[in-house]
C-alpha cells in the first residue's frame, strides 16, 4: 500500500514535471543546464585528464575551464582538482566510482574557485591541501560563491562552498601504492601546490602553468611566480598537465607562462611609465604576441585592473603629502 | 582615438576597448531613461538644455573587475568651443554625482576611478560650445556591487594612517599627462561605524600660483583614488602645484617637476 502510494506520488510529479517541460518556451528549455559531459582521456598510465575549456568562467561553458586529474591507485582515485560546481564534482566522482574503483583522497592545488567549488560531491572523503590553501579558500568563499552564481546561474545548482580539511606538511604522499611528489610553491597565489606522479613522471602543475591560455592574476606575485618558473624547469618530467590548456610531453606552458608574465609585466611597467591610465592600458590590449590567446583580451582586462597599482607604484615619485 | 595614449604600447593602435555611442553606451535603453531624467534636473540644473553627443567619449572597462575600482577616462577634446564645467554622474548609485571638473586651463580629459555598487552608465555632461549646452556621453560598466557600501580595506590594516595624504605624481611634457594618486581612505560613511571621510576638493596650480583647473569631488571616488589631466603643451613645461582637502580639514599639497 505504502510502496503503491509513493510510486502515485512519483508519477505524478513525473507528470507534473514533463507538463513543466511542454509549457516552457523553447529558448528557456535550451538554456537550462543538462551536465558536462566530462570525459577523462588516459594521458599516461594510470592518469586520466579533464581537458577544461581554454576560456573564462561563461554560461556557455558552465565553468568547466580548468583541468582534472584522476590518479588511479589500489585503493580508489586520486583526484586532483574537482572543478567549479557541484555538478562538475558529481560527474567527476561517476568516472572515479565506476571506473577507478571509487575515491581515495582528493588534493586541492590552491584557492581559486574553478579548482574546488567541486569538492562538495566529495565531502564524505579526505580533502587535503596546502594549509594556507585551506585558510584562502574559507576566507574567500562567500565572494567566490556570489560571483559564480552571478556569471554561471543554474550551473552553480547545490553548489555549497567546502574548502579542504586536510593540511599537506610532508613532502611526499603514498596513497594505494601511488607516490606522489609535493612542492608547496607560490607567485599565481599564495600557496600553490605541485604534485609529481612518480610512477608515470607527469606533473601536474597547478596554475603556475598555462598553455593557450592567457594566464589569471588576481593574486598575482610576478616575481616570485617567475621564481616557482625557475623550480619547475628544474625537474625531470615527462609529462605536463598545466592548470589550463593541453597535456603536452615539451617545455611548451613553462616557456609561453613565463613569456607572458614578462611580456605583461613589461608592457604594465611602460604604460605607467608613459603615463597612461588604467583605462588606456587595458584598452591597448595584450601584448600582440598574446592577442589571440584563450580567454584575451578579457584575462588582460582583468590583469590590468587587479596589478596596476603594483606597476604605478614604481613609476610615480612621492611628490607631496599632509 | 583623440587625446589617448593607447597607441603608445606595441599593437595599441587597434584598441581591444572602444567607446560606445546611443543605447550601447548606457546598456541597452533609450539614452534617455533610468535615473538619467532625475539626475539631469538636480545636478545640471531644472529644465536644462542638454543632447547626447558622440563628441564625449566616455572610456570604461565593459564589466567592473573590482566594484571598488572602476577606472574611467572622459575624452571630451573633440568638442567645439569652450567648456565649462563637466559633470559626471553615476546611474545607480547611492550617491549619484561622483564629481564636477572645472578644466579651466587644463584640457576637457580626465582619468579617475569610483566606486559601483551596482550595474549602471556613468554620464559625462560636459557644459561646451557657444551657447553652453550640456553635451553628454557614457559607458555602462556590468559591476557585481558592493563597491560604496563595503568599508575601505584600508581600515583591515593597522598602519593606514601611516602614508594617510601622501601625494605621487609625475608631469610628461612631451604629452602633456600629469598623473596623480592620493592615499586617502575616502570612506562613504555606508559603512557601519566608519564616519564618511573622503576629498571634497583638488585643484592644480601654475608656476605662478594661478589655477589650472580643479575638481569638486564627492564619495563614490575610489579609496587611494588616482587622476589623469592633459595641459597644453606650456603648462606641462612648468612645475605645477597640487592641493587637495577633506571633509576633516585636512590639507594636502605637493609640487610635480615635468620629467620625461
Ligand atoms: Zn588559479
Amino acid at each position: 500500500m505504502t510502496g503503491f502510494r509513493s510510486l502515485t506520488r512519483r508519477s505524478l510529479v513525473a507528470g507534473a514535471a514533463a507538463a513543466t517541460a511542454l509549457a516552457l518556451p523553447r529558448a528557456v528549455a535550451q538554456a537550462q543546464p543538462r551536465g558536462y559531459d566530462l570525459l577523462p582521456q588516459e594521458v599516461a598510465a594510470g592518469l586520466w585528464m579533464i581537458t577544461g575549456a581554454p576560456e573564462s568562467f561563461a554560461r556557455s561553458n558552465g565553468g568547466a575551464i580548468v583541468n582534472i586529474v584522476l590518479l588511479a591507485s589500489a585503493e580508489g582515485a586520486i583526484i586532483i582538482d574537482t572543478g567549479s560546481t557541484a555538478r562538475m564534482g558529481a560527474e567527476i566522482r561517476a568516472f572515479a566510482d565506476q571506473r577507478l574503483g571509487g575515491v581515495a583522497r582528493v588534493i586541492n592545488t590552491h584557492h581559486h574557485p574553478d579548482h574546488w567549488f567541486g569538492n562538495i560531491a566529495f565531502a564524505d572523503r579526505p580533502i587535503l591541501a596546502l594549509p594556507a590553501t585551506g585558510d584562502l579558500c574559507r576566507r574567500s568563499a562567500p565572494d567566490y560563491a556570489a560571483s559564480l552564481y552571478a556569471l554561471l546561474g543554474p550551473w552553480m545548482a547545490g553548489t555549497t562552498p567546502t574548502p579542504p580539511g586536510q593540511r599537506i606538511e610532508s613532502d611526499e604522499l603514498v596513497i594505494g601504492g601511488r607516490t606522489l611528489r609535493l612542492l608547496a610553491l607560490s607567485g599565481h597565489s599564495a600557496a600553490d601546490l605541485v604534485v609529481q606522479d612518480v610512477q608515470t613522471g607527469v606533473l601536474i602543475a597547478g596554475d603556475l602553468l598555462f598553455l593557450d591560455r592567457a594566464p589569471s592574476f588576481p593574486d598575482a606575485d610576478v616575481a616570485r611566480w617567475l621564481r616557482a618558473l625557475d623550480r619547475l624547469a628544474g625537474l625531470e618530467t615527462s609529462g605536463v598537465v598545466p592548470g589550463h590548456g593541453p597535456f603536452h610531453r615539451s617545455g611548451a606552458a613553462l616557456a609561453q607562462t613565463r613569456q607572458y608574465l614578462e611580456l605583461t609585466r613589461d608592457r604594465l611597467d611602460q604604460a605607467a611609465a608613459l603615463g597612461l591610465s588604467p583605462v588606456e592600458a587595458m584598452a591597448a590590449g595584450p601584448a600582440p604576441a598574446f592577442r589571440a590567446l584563450g580567454a584575451n583580451p578579457e584575462e588582460y582586462i582583468r590583469t590590468v585592473a587587479q596589478r596596476w597599482a603594483d606597476h604605478e607604484r614604481t613609476a610615480l615619485p612621492v611628490i607631496g603629502g599632509l | 582615438m583623440g587625446a589617448l595614449l593607447t597607441d603608445r604600447l606595441p599593437g595599441g593602435a587597434q584598441p581591444v576597448l572602444q567607446a560606445r555611442t546611443g543605447r550601447a553606451a548606457v546598456g541597452g535603453d533609450a539614452f534617455d531613461s533610468g535615473m538619467w531624467p532625475l539626475h539631469r534636473e538636480a545636478h545640471l540644473g531644472p529644465g536644462a538644455p542638454w543632447r547626447q553627443d558622440p563628441a564625449v567619449m566616455v572610456l570604461a572597462p565593459l564589466s567592473a573587475e573590482d566594484s571598488a575600482h572602476v577606472p574611467f577616462v572622459i575624452d571630451a577634446t573633440a568638442l567645439a568651443g569652450p567648456v565649462g564645467r563637466i559633470v559626471v554622474t553615476i546611474d545607480y548609485s547611492p550617491f549619484s554625482k561622483a564629481l564636477t571638473f572645472h578644466p579651466g586651463r587644463a584640457l576637457p580629459f580626465l582619468g579617475f576611478g569610483v566606486k559601483y555598487e551596482t550595474a549602471g552608465a556613468l554620464r559625462a555632461s560636459v557644459q561646451a560650445g557657444p551657447d553652453q549646452i550640456w553635451h553628454v556621453g557614457a559607458a555602462y560598466v556590468s559591476a557585481l556591487g558592493g563597491g560604496c557600501s563595503a568599508p575601505a580595506v584600508s581600515h583591515a590594516r593597522p598602519d593606514w594612517q601611516r602614508g594617510f595624504g601622501e601625494m605621487r605624481a609625475r608631469l610628461w611634457p612631451d604629452s602633456g599627462r600629469l598623473r596623480l594618486c592620493i592615499r586617502h581612505p575616502q570612506d562613504t560613511g555606508l559603512a557601519d561605524g566608519i564616519p564618511a571621510h573622503h576629498l571634497t576638493s583638488l585643484a592644480l596650480h601654475d608656476a605662478q600660483g594661478a589655477e589650472i583647473a580643479r575638481l569638486d569631488l564627492h564619495e563614490p571616488v575610489e579609496e587611494n583614488p588616482s587622476f589623469t589631466f592633459l595641459l597644453p603643451p606650456h603648462l606641462a613645461a612648468e612645475p605645477v602645484t597640487l592641493h587637495a582637502q577633506d571633509t576633516m580639514g585636512n590639507r594636502l599639497s605637493g609640487r610635480v617637476e615635468p620629467s620625461t
